[in-house]
């Protein structure tokens, strides 16, 4: 972690019509940090973080990314929406890899649209990403031939072959059977060791306190609490953040902690 | 039976190139007609939205054959003379673009969000999301019904006899008015009107199951 920040959110507030998705969010991201953001559902984790490749737009507040200037209400040029987006990397809950492609012709295609590079050397470097992830047998079979977490692991390397400074994660183990949820989180652990600024939006508590430098609370349209991750998860200071935590990490006592557990802690 | 078809069977054969140049003219002006309708109404400009939208429903509401009087014998009262040929061309064109560009709108919105999201993502712009991911993936909910449509059309083009156009309705209705004999050469025509029917969906069915295959 340096003292780099490469998104810096300050004031953001989302609504749809008079539904109020969060207010007031800021958020500083260091260079090579990795922040988890959890919560309970329906608070807005997944549409902060679409907010920072302006997959969402936002109505207030202003988002500063990579140098990238996001403010509230206002639309974006497009030309600099794109260059920020081939910067940086999405993996979303549902995969969302083109069914219609090969895996590799998955992973190959945003270098050859967006960054114009030719094919042979997009296709290396996809085979390597490919193999990383202990997928290269799989390269040209459809995506529906593969499991979930092979799936995932193709997304991840989708976004990787665009060479992105930050990877934003939505959920990317939620739609996973439990028994294959550990092959994708090992796949960002690997991420992370490597220095890769990471946002993410997660129900792993687990993983959360093992991967990530800094956890964020949201709850009540807002953060509630942020700090080291190891710090926020076992001891909250806030009582927004213990209550979520308290239902979380007892499953059991309410039945929307239980279904979203997983692994226990 | 047998005797009578094969002496009129030249200018059935005629006829049926007149068919389906027909067809083909008209399906293609009704493609790129609907295609364009089918942007228009997704782009979000209020104006051309409007437009294409009222175009659709007027078009869409009236009898093929009323159009078909309009676009050739209207049009030449107002000064506006079609050959029966391009009449018909324009008329089932742009009947049949109504048609199309439903389906192509239809199929459009019916690609799943997260596929464009996905590649909005990667730094595409619009039009790259929308030749390779969007369209690409539409592309077999439409042929179905674009396929039930295509027959839809070789059978309209029967209307054109009206105009003058020598197409295999106009020979097989030349060729019943000469012999007196209008149940063997309708038939006839008939026949013709299913093999072309059948060839068609059996190659277009078989294509799609292809490419499904493919996919896994």
């Amino acid at each position: 972690m340096s003292n780099d920040v490469v998104v810096d959110i300050k004031g953001l507030a989302k609504h749809f019509g008079d539904r109020v998705v969060f207010d007031n969010v800021s958020l500083a991201v260091h260079k090579s940090e990795v922040v988890a953001i959890i919560g309970p559902s329906g608070v807005g984790k997944s549409t902060l973080i679409r907010c920072v490749n302006h997959l969402h737009p936002f109505n207030a507040g202003t988002i500063d990314v990579l140098g990238y200037h996001l403010q509230g209400d206002v639309a974006p040029s497009k030309p600099m929406l794109r260059e920020l987006r081939s910067r940086v990397g999405m993996v979303f809950q549902t995969f969302n890899l083109f069914p219609h492609l090969t895996v590799l012709d998955n992973i190959i295609l945003g270098p050859i649209e967006v960054k114009r590079l030719p094919r042979a050397q997009v296709t290396e470097r996809a085979m390597d990403l490919l193999a990383m992830m202990g997928l290269q047998q799989r390269a040209q079979m459809y995506p529906k031939r593969l499991s979930g977490g092979e799936q995932q692991r193709v997304a991840i390397c989708r976004a990787l072959a665009m060479e992105p400074e930050i990877m934003l994660f939505d959920e990317p183990t939620s739609m996973l059977d439990p028994e294959l949820v550990g092959e994708v989180l090992e796949a960002i652990r690997r991420l992370a060791k490597q220095g890769m600024t990471m946002l993410l939006v997660t129900h792993e508590m687990m993983f959360a306190k093992d991967v990530a430098d800094t956890v964020v609370v949201m709850a009540d349209h807002t953060v509630a609490e942020r700090g080291p991750a190891r710090q926020v998860l076992e001891s909250p200071q806030t009582e927004r953040a213990r209550a979520f935590l308290r239902r979380v990490l007892n499953p059991g006592l309410s039945s929307d902690g239980a279904r979203r557990q997983r692994g226990g802690v | 039976m047998i005797a009578l078809w094969r002496q009129y069977l030249p200018q059935f054969f005629q006829g049926v190139g007149v068919t389906l140049e027909l067809t083909a003219l008209s399906l293609l002006v009704a493609l790129l007609f609907g295609f364009l309708l089918a942007l228009a109404r997704l782009s979000g400009w209020r104006g051309l939205v409007l437009g294409a939208t009222v175009y659709t429903e007027v078009i869409r509401a009236i009898p093929v054959l009323v159009l078909l009087f309009l676009a050739y014998y209207s049009l030449a009262q107002a000064g506006i003379k079609l050959s029966g040929m391009t009449a018909a061309v324009v008329t089932l064109g742009g009947f049949y673009a109504t048609l199309y560009g439903e389906i192509f709108r239809g199929a459009i919105l019916g690609v799943d969000r997260g596929q464009s999201e996905a590649a909005l993502a990667l730094g595409m712009n619009r039009r790259t999301v929308m030749r390779k991911i969007v369209l690409p993936q539409a592309f077999f909910t439409i042929l179905p019904p674009a396929t039930n449509q295509l027959s839809n059309l070789i059978k309209d083009t029967s209307l054109v006899f009206t105009v003058g156009v020598t197409d295999l309705m106009f020979q097989a209705y030349a060729a019943s008015s000469a012999t007196f004999q209008p149940m063997d050469m309708l038939l006839l025509a008939g026949i013709v009107y299913f093999v072309f029917y059948l060839v068609l969906s059996k190659f277009l069915t078989r294509w799609e199951l292809n490419v499904q295959r493919r996919r896994g």
